[in-house]
């Protein structure tokens, strides 16, 4: 019985973490100029939070990376991403794409 | 020897203390604290920063053994309309108290409280030269102090003479450039400003030049991991202030103006949302005209919120 119940949480936790994995959009690595101080950092979080689909945002001050992933079916154009750090005062480096939504684009 | 002097036994620094760049916080952003920085406001955002402060002045050169303390608080909002142009509004509020030997020896005191004269100003990124882990900027500001302030207390001597007033009643232009450098490790910030100070009530404080510098030192975390850790930043700033003589009637005051040097050490707290911080202005040179009182120390404190 002890063992049905832990198998039943198991495949729920699973079920649910495979559904967000399938739900993220695409991650795209901003590497940016400037930024040498977390109280900037909140700007630059701030200008790329206020575009429409993104997800969440990570930023790795030592770095200079600020990790952006979008939500299920939304992508970040290069010239937004560029935008938006120019509105927080400081240059966008470059502009990756590191990840995609699991399955994406498999056969 | 209390209400008909316009500065004999009122420190001619009183006047900045009140109303112009020397109580003046800097800047919203993290940078230096007693003045201004160029690190940006983003577009759109909104800093804010209240700085508590504390000021002594007891050496008095003169046989009133003048005694005066100032203390109140300076509110800065600051609010980026580009992410070159910032606009801010900074309003003090001071209590002011001046405790003084009388005509007859006894212990004479006047002061006064209340809102004092607001900055408006703007500030302009000119150049800026970012690099992985670094930014350089050069950035003008351009302002104006306005009278909001009372500059009409009176108590029971009479009128309050124009350094003991909330307010100076008059509008005062400033200006001046600010650089910062500032990297992962250290921050650099050097400041040259003027404020001309016009009359008001037939009086005119003396115009105000200073030079400003500051470092700052990220004291932990000694090595950065990832994320956005809060850095514990060691301070030491100086500020070189020069204030020409005070006029009354168009005559200058031979007891008021001089040059001051401070050396301040401090610390500061910086995470992404709020920045908290302290700093101790100590006076290491004082070169005052006359009579002039000279200050002890100097004591700030606040924080700063990103929004």
């Amino acid at each position: 019985m002890t063992f049905r119940i832990h198998a039943i949480v198991l495949a729920l936790v699973v079920a649910v973490l495979s559904t967000a994995a399938i739900a993220a959009g695409p991650s795209y690595r901003l590497e940016v100029n400037g930024l040498a101080c977390p109280f900037c950092a909140y700007g630059i979080e701030k200008q790329l939070n206020r575009i429409e689909g993104v997800a969440t945002i990570e930023t790795d001050i030592k770095s200079g990376a600020v990790i952006v992933t979008m939500e299920d079916g939304q992508v970040l154009e290069e010239s937004r991403a560029s935008q938006a750090v120019d509105q927080a005062g400081f240059t966008l480096r470059d502009f990756e794409e590191i990840g995609s939504p699991a399955g994406a684009g498999a056969p | 020897m209390i209400s008909h002097s316009h500065d004999g036994p009122f420190p001619f620094w009183l006047r900045a203390m009140v109303m112009s760049g020397a109580l003046a916080p800097g800047m919203v952003q993290a940078g230096a604290q007693t003045f201004n920085t160029a690190l940006p406001v983003a577009e759109g955002n909104f800093v804010f920063r209240e700085q508590f402060l504390y000021r002594g002045a007891s050496d008095d050169p003169s046989p009133a053994d003048r005694d005066l303390s100032v203390s109140g608080a300076i509110s800065v909002l600051g609010y980026g309309v580009t992410s070159d142009l910032t606009l801010f509004g900074a309003l003090p509020y001071l209590d002011k108290e001046l405790t003084l030997d009388g005509p007859g020896g006894q212990r004479l005191e006047r002061g006064s409280h209340g809102i004092g004269d607001a900055r408006l100003f703007a500030r302009y990124t000119l150049f800026h030269d970012d690099a992985p882990g670094r930014t350089f900027r050069i950035a003008p500001f351009f302002g104006v102090e306005t009278p909001t302030g009372d500059d009409h207390a009176a108590d029971r001597f009479g009128r309050l003479p124009p350094p003991l007033q909330s307010g100076s009643g008059s509008w005062d232009p400033f200006g001046g450039l600010v650089l910062t450098y500032q990297t992962l490790d250290y921050e650099l910030d050097a400041q040259l400003a003027y404020q001309a100070n016009t009359e008001a009530n037939g009086f005119a404080f003396g115009d105000v030049t200073r030079l400003d510098g500051a470092v700052q030192y990220r004291l932990w975390p000694r090595q950065l991991g990832g994320g956005v850790p809060g850095f514990l930043y060691g301070v030491l700033e100086s500020n070189l202030i020069h204030r020409d003589n005070n006029e009354f009637d168009g005559k200058g005051d031979a007891n008021s103006g001089g040059t001051q040097l401070f050396l301040s050490p401090g610390l500061q707290y910086v995470t992404r949302r709020w920045v908290v911080e302290g700093i101790v202005q100590l006076p290491v040179v004082q070169d005052l005209n006359g009579t002039a009182l000279e200050d002890d120390v100097i004591v700030r404190a606040g924080f700063r919120v990103n929004f």
